[in-house]
């Protein structure tokens, strides 16, 4: 069992190092066939250059990576690239390349698509965006995808590329869509209430484990929804964390027995406008 | 310990620096420092007097026997003070040396001839050293003092008067030490306007104009002590705590020391930007799309923009201390903000970027900071007498990474760098800091780049006012003290 993440800095991608190069490399290496993890982080100046190479080489090279069951494209912080500008591609050839994957998770939304969604095996879909568009949530709702067990996107905001609605979701908390889904992540959304109130009494829920609406924008006016749901009471998990929540809901929500996290309350009127002098330290 | 000679510090007497020091020098059992307060020599006070003053109190504070203080020699004889020529720094490209052509230019108001000394002070010898007055010590010969400079900061009544100072129309004029002098400041404030200037919390009130003050200053102060202190020693002198003040000149001598600095941005020919449109063309046709842009005088992180340009689609992402109101009948206010601000919108930029070029600025290629789960870190390396001490890493979520905008700390092995990179950012300080050589004290901001690069962002003369660290059982003020006393300054 091993994991090897590359990634390719500034300098490095000025001075001609790329990453196609690194996945033949390591294709090449001893460890390539033992490799389960492969975390593929800043393919050189992702704000210009997109992952379409990366993706290339990955599938050119798949028959070297027998035991690979976890990959993640686009591991990069706010250091290297803004994540609203990392520009993705199709990432949908990797799917048939690797049909041994169990887990794929995705960061930034610029660019992205899932054009041929299918895969037997796959469990797990991650894709973390500042703004996901539509168009990944329609190949979403295209795919085919028997085995998911946990899907979580971050949805994002209108300005970083987020253009869909309520409509865009429904496909996807369709209970025959997932089978198998047990974790389902919509979060990270500036519409986190209308999607709390939409998912707080759909059938889906009778399959859940944990319901994720997490980092959003959640007020009481989705909380409210969720207390008064029945279904929402078959979870092991809802996850609130990072929310608008009043003191009041809270205390609502924490004696509604629930098992509910609602870490990390967010002040609207926080504007924190402290100001220091220019000489201090 | 080797007897030590006394200390001057020059301060805003009572802050955590001037107490940080006689602190340290009570546990060491080292007599109290003489504290210099910047408020009286900008009200005009002589030196001498200041000074007098100075041992006064610490007479009435009750501890003559063991303050060992100077007593300079003020027996009317300020001729006698041969004034040190002092070396112009190397490789000052285009910038003026310091010249003290007869010791007696400058300010009027803060350049009156040392009156005949009272009693308590009396010149002994004219080779520079002192005796001390009777009435504290009878026997031993004095040593000749340390001159120390602490941080400017802390009142805004300070701040103004360095303004003030710094106005076209100011009574002292000495920009000898102002690397770059000869540019006139933008939309400059007169004297009284800038002495009029209000308290208001955080405000940047103009500051090209408050870095010309603060040079005046130091070039007063440093004339002033030669003169009634020639043999005197810096542990930093004014003139290099100048260069160290102007990042685009700290930069500018870490380079020619080949000491690794972040690129800075700028054309093939070497022409910086010089406002937003230049920084936005020179950024593309340059290919650095992200990049650091720093009021050339800031400190604390004040007017710093963490900057990007996306080539592909020209949108930007700013994330700064700088706040902003806007007005509509008069230009816009800039303050330092505690809580980072994010810009998207052009309009706003241009402004800020504009305002921040036209008080001076430096951009230079942001080199990512390692880190782990969201957290990056640089290093804030202390660097005494030309070895490296204490060190803190500082971790935060955001680019800028300054203690006091809610950064973590901790030490470097905890924040995850290996022991041999911690020995190269010691190396990296420690040859910063011998770019400077009239100067033993430095706080050095290292970072580290993803491929086991250096590179040193920051020489802050100032750089030591760190807490709850300690090296050798030191805190940063002990080790100092114990280090540079009784031994030879590189000066």
């Amino acid at each position: 069992m091993t994991a090897v993440k590359l990634s390719i800095d500034y300098d490095g991608f000025e001075e001609g190092k790329r990453m196609e190069t690194e996945i033949e490399r390591l294709s090449a290496s001893p460890e390539a066939a033992d490799l389960t993890s492969l975390t593929i982080g800043d393919w050189g100046q992702a704000y210009e250059n997109s992952s379409e190479e990366t993706v290339q080489a990955l599938v050119k090279h798949s028959a070297s990576f027998p035991a690979l069951r976890k990959l993640f494209i686009g591991e990069m912080g706010y250091e290297e690239c803004e994540i609203s500008w990392i520009t993705q591609s199709d990432l949908s050839p990797l799917l048939p390349a690797y049909p041994e994957l169990q887990s794929l998770t995705i960061q930034g939304g610029t660019s992205l698509r899932l054009s041929q969604l299918q895969h037997e095996k796959l469990e797990e879909l991650i894709i973390i965006t500042g703004g996901l568009g539509k168009v990944v949530l329609a190949d979403i709702a295209a795919s085919t995808l028997p085995n998911l067990q946990k899907l979580e996107l971050y949805l994002g905001v209108d300005n970083y590329g987020f253009d869909g609605g309520l409509e865009d979701l429904y496909p996807l908390i369709e209970p025959a869509k997932f089978p198998k889904l047990t974790y389902l992540g919509l979060k990270n959304s500036e519409i986190q209430d209308e999607i709390a109130s939409a998912l707080a009494d759909a059938p889906i829920l009778d399959q859940l484990h944990t319901l994720d609406l997490s980092l959003g924008t959640l007020s009481d006016t989705g909380a409210e929804a969720l207390l008064a749901s029945e279904r929402i009471k078959g979870l092991k998990l809802l996850n609130l964390s990072h929310h608008y929540l009043s003191d009041e809901m809270m205390l609502r929500l924490k004696n509604s027995g629930l098992p509910v996290d609602i870490s990390d309350q967010q002040k609207a009127d926080d504007d924190d406008d402290w100001r220091y002098p220019s000489i201090t330290e | 310990m080797p007897a030590s000679e006394p200390l001057i510090v020059f301060c805003s007497p009572g802050d955590r620096r001037s107490a940080g020091i006689q602190q340290a020098r009570l546990r060491l059992g080292m007599p109290p420092a003489l504290l210099i307060p910047y408020a009286g020599l900008l009200e005009g006070q002589p030196l001498a007097d200041l000074l007098e003053q100075a041992v006064q109190q610490q007479v009435r504070d009750g501890m003559p026997e063991q303050a060992g203080l100077p007593t300079p020699g003020l027996n009317g004889a300020p001729g006698r003070a041969q004034l040190e020529q002092p070396d112009s720094l190397d490789g000052s490209n285009g910038r003026p040396t310091p010249d003290f052509p007869d010791g007696s230019g400058g300010r009027p108001a803060l350049d009156s001839p040392a009156q005949a000394g009272p009693p308590l002070l009396r010149l002994e010898s004219s080779d520079g050293s002192f005796s001390r007055h009777p009435a504290l010590d009878s026997s031993a010969q004095a040593r000749p003092p340390l001159l120390r400079l602490e941080s400017p900061g802390g009142s805004f009544g300070l701040e103004r008067a360095l303004i003030a100072l710094g106005a076209p129309d100011a009574p002292d004029t000495d920009d000898s030490l102002h690397p770059f002098g000869q540019q006139p400041d933008l939309r400059p404030l007169s004297f009284k306007a800038a002495a009029a200037l209000k308290d208001m919390p955080g405000v940047l009130h103009h500051p090209s104009q408050w870095f010309r003050g603060y040079c005046r200053l130091l070039a007063h102060i440093r004339r002033e002590a030669g003169q009634l202190l020639p043999a005197s020693r810096w542990t930093n002198d004014p003139a290099e705590i100048a260069a160290m003040t102007d990042k685009r000149r700290t930069q500018q001598i870490l380079a020619e020391a080949g000491v690794p600095v972040p690129r800075p941005l700028c054309g093939s020919g070497g022409q910086a930007p010089v406002d937003y449109a230049s920084l936005r063309e020179l950024m593309l046709t340059q290919r650095m799309h992200r990049v650091f842009i720093k009021l050339a005088s800031g400190s604390a992180a004040s007017g710093v923009i963490a900057y990007q340009l996306n080539p592909a689609t020209g949108a930007e992402v700013a994330v700064t201390t700088i706040g902003v109101e806007n007005y509509i009948t008069r230009p816009p206010v800039y303050y330092n903000s505690g809580k980072l601000q994010r810009y998207t919108d052009s309009a706003r930029l241009a402004g800020i970027i504009n305002w921040l070029y036209r008080h001076g600025a430096y951009a230079e290629q942001w080199i990512p900071k390692p880190g782990i789960s969201g957290h990056s870190f640089d290093i804030r390396q202390l660097v005494v007498a030309g070895e490296a001490c204490h060190a803190v890493a500082r971790v935060s979520t955001t680019p800028i990474t300054n203690l006091h905008l809610r950064s973590q700390r901790m030490t470097p092995a905890e924040a995850g760098l290996p022991e041999e990179m911690q020995a190269q950012v010691r190396r990296s300080a420690e040859a910063s800091l011998a770019a400077f050589p009239r100067c033993s004290i430095a706080g050095i901001d290292v970072l580290v780049g993803s491929s086991g690069r250096t590179y040193t962002a920051d020489v802050n003369p100032f750089g030591d006012l760190l807490y709850d660290v300690e090296y050798q059982g030191c805190s940063t003020y002990e080790w100092e003290m114990k280090q540079l006393s009784g031994r030879n300054l590189s000066l």
